[in-house]
């Protein structure tokens, strides 16, 4: 993994909700063709940092660097034109559009070919063949997995070079979150797909994922390799194993 | 209130029935009699003098709370009777699927219906002047359909659109003398312009902050036009406004007249067909563009806009220009069909563009099914032609019309036609299961 030149490169991020600051200076990094896991308590700011990235909030100071490009000023809509890409909290599917169209929205953004969208989309339903079945089906009908991954399948369909993911496992029985992470894993493995995934289920995460952070209070107080982060006591206290919080 | 009605349904089954349903009937009895005590109660007159005298009716007051206590007892008993699950246990899942049978010939039976209306009607100048109202009115509603059942933002002032295109052909004509083919698209333009002006400010809001800005927006729109006397004649309104021509040649009895020139002999029934196709082939403008455009991106993103705006933008949707398009998109619409109401009218004033008029192409759309385009057509019918078929029974309209509102909300929540027709298919297209699988929300 080169350091030097880092998919995503976030420097001193700071991001708050009126005078609550929830973000005081983050500094993160997501190598290309990485799975990077973002962990930790409820309100330590990881949604913010993802939303952050998006520019929902603005930064208030700090740098977000894309390919070495600065896109800490970018609006917001252009940002998935940059082909990241982003499944949010709580899934957010379109109820009553029907799960073709779900899934034609994502696409809808990048100017790629029919014969793109095409294999995109085939791409999607070898990995969640349940979506295939479902296809004319409202999106509100679904169940929570399914629209778990109705929300995967979305934000890939514009193709995108990182994957934002925000508490995939969320409500899911653990059988169809390990399906969720599986997926994850091969679209990285098989696709080179760079990943940031947020992540109260520690264990699932920092097992998948190549590196991870620990977010407290907005502030990264953790980093190191998944299988590291795994080992650390503190973190097994905190996270794992149903202990008080660091 | 589906909540409650259920709570007391299981409450009764387990609790003792009689003395719950004797409570609630005295319940509503003593609601009544606080209501009616003093409306039924007391009537009061001015006497000769012109001072004032009054009386009491107990009696009246007496039999009225009578009628609600023994109502109520009733309508228990009924609800009882039904069940929980209430009307959709009394329709038969024949006539269901008989009914979406129907459903598939009814749109395009409605068209060859009302292309044949003309010939059918002709001698029946009050069904012509009927069905020209009953169309403007279903173009309004399919232009309102754009902002309320696409876009989901909710416009209480669209009557405001409908004025700004009546006055921009009314002035445009009378001023400088220019023909409606040039005038109808200005007018149109004008109110799209309005709409992206009312837009801008109303970016950031949503549901009940943005359909209270949308009622101002409407009648700030009617008190400019009421008071810019200089321009807009005040409320003396626009007079001489001219009849619409066939490219060039007027409907009339003149010698360069279309009778003329056809060599038939002049009826002023023509003038009145000519309107009817014409406001007819706004309609289907309206609906057309509106079918192309829920399958292109932008309609998806009305739609997608409706159901959730943060999803949206993290999918690269400009909310602002999404939101300003359907905007202008219905103000559009709204605006050919002002131009078509002065030059049917010949006359306007600002009397003709109340919130009454916003109100009742909402109760179109939302009636019709919040982005249904048969459904909107067959609630502009509904509406329009029975206020006219109640014309007689004057002081019964409105409560036959609150009845039967309270009664469509009640069986179909969504609307006469609730369905959503998807607009993505897999390949070839494949039947459509959704709206027989049980609603959840949203």
């Amino acid at each position: 993994m080169t350091a030097a030149s880092p998919l995503l490169a976030i420097r001193g991020l700071r991001a708050a909700y009126g005078k609550i600051e929830a973000l005081k200076g983050v500094d993160v990094e997501i190598n290309s063709g990485e799975i990077v896991a973002l962990i930790g308590a409820n309100g330590a700011g990881k949604s913010t940092l993802m939303m952050t990235i998006f520019g929902k909030p603005r930064a208030r100071a700090g740098q977000i660097l894309y390919e070495g490009k600065d896109i800490t000023a970018v609006p917001t809509h252009e940002i998935a034109h940059l082909r990241i890409a982003q499944s949010p909290e709580g899934r957010r599917i379109f109820p009553r559009m029907s799960v073709a169209e779900n899934l034609q929205m994502g696409a809808d953004v990048t100017d790629s070919t029919p014969a793109e969208r095409e294999s995109t989309l085939e791409r999607v339903f070898a990995l969640f063949p349940r979506l295939k079945e479902r296809f004319a089906q409202r999106g509100g009908t679904l169940s929570g997995g399914e629209q778990q991954m109705l929300a995967i399948g979305r934000a890939l369909m514009s193709r995108p070079r990182l994957l934002m993911l925000d508490e995939p496992s969320l409500g899911l029985a653990p059988l169809i979150a390990r399906q969720i992470f599986d997926a994850i894993r091969t679209l990285n493995r098989q696709d080179g797909l760079t990943v940031l995934i947020v992540e109260q289920n520690a264990n699932h995460a920092l097992k998948l994922a190549h590196r991870g952070y620990v977010m407290v209070n907005g502030l990264i107080t953790l980093a190191g390799s998944g299988a590291e982060l795994l080992q650390r006591p503190e973190i097994r206290a905190a996270y794992l194993e149903g202990g008080r919080h660091a | 209130m589906t909540a409650l009605s259920q709570e007391t349904v299981s409450a009764t089954r387990t609790a003792a029935g009689i003395p719950f349903i004797l409570k609630k009937a005295f319940l509503s009895a003593l609601v009544a009699l606080v209501l009616f005590s003093l409306m039924i109660g007391i009537r009061t007159e001015a006497g000769p003098d012109g001072q004032l005298t009054y009386w009491t009716r107990f009696g009246e007051l007496a039999s009225i709370v009578g009628i609600v206590f023994g109502g109520s007892i009733l309508i228990e008993l009924a609800r009882q009777w039904i069940g929980p699950i209430g009307a959709e246990k009394l329709v038969p899942p024949a006539v269901h699927r008989g009914m979406s049978i129907l459903g598939n010939y009814l749109a395009p039976a409605l068209l060859i219906f009302t292309l044949l209306v003309p010939v059918i009607f002709y001698n029946q100048r009050y069904i012509l002047d009927l069905a020209i109202l009953v169309l403007t009115y279903v173009m309004l509603g399919w232009g309102l359909n754009v902002v309320v059942g696409l876009a989901g933002l909710l416009d209480l002032g669209y009557v405001a659109f409908y004025a700004v295109g009546a006055y921009s052909y009314a002035l445009l004509a009378t001023n400088f003398g220019w023909s409606f083919w040039i005038c109808l698209p200005l007018a149109g333009i004008l109110a799209a312009m309005w709409g992206v002006m009312l837009g801008f400010p109303v970016l950031r809001l949503r549901g009940d902050y943005l359909a209270i800005v949308t009622l101002a927006f409407g009648e700030i729109i009617r008190l400019v036009i009421i008071n810019w006397q200089s321009l807009t004649g005040g409320p003396n309104g626009v007079t001489g406004i001219p009849r619409p021509t066939l490219f060039g040649i007027p409907l009339d009895n003149s010698d360069d007249g279309l009778a003329a020139k056809l060599g038939i002999e002049y009826s002023p029934t023509h003038r009145i067909v000519f309107l009817f196709y014409l406001i007819l082939a706004l309609a289907l403008l309206t609906n057309w563009v509106t079918i192309r455009l829920r399958r292109l991106p932008i309609g998806r993103a009305w739609e997608a806009l409706r159901e959730d705006e943060v999803a949206c933008r993290a999918l690269g949707i400009n909310t602002t220009t999404t939101k300003l398009t359907a905007f202008a998109t219905g103000a559009l619409f709204g605006g050919f069909a002002g131009a078509f109401f002065a030059t049917r009218q010949g006359f306007i004033s600002p009397e003709s563009f109340t919130f009454q008029e916003s109100a009742l192409v909402l109760a179109i759309v939302v009636l019709g099914g919040m982005g249904s385009q048969l459904g909107v057509a067959l609630a502009a019918l509904a509406m329009i032609g029975g206020f006219e078929l109640f014309r007689g029974l004057e002081i019964y309209r409105m409560l036959v019309f609150g009845w039967a509102m309270v009664l469509i909300m009640i069986w179909r929540p969504r609307g006469l036609i609730g369905h959503r027709a998807p607009t993505v298919y897999l390949k070839k297209a494949q039947a459509i299961s959704s709206d027989l699988v049980k609603e959840g929300h949203g």
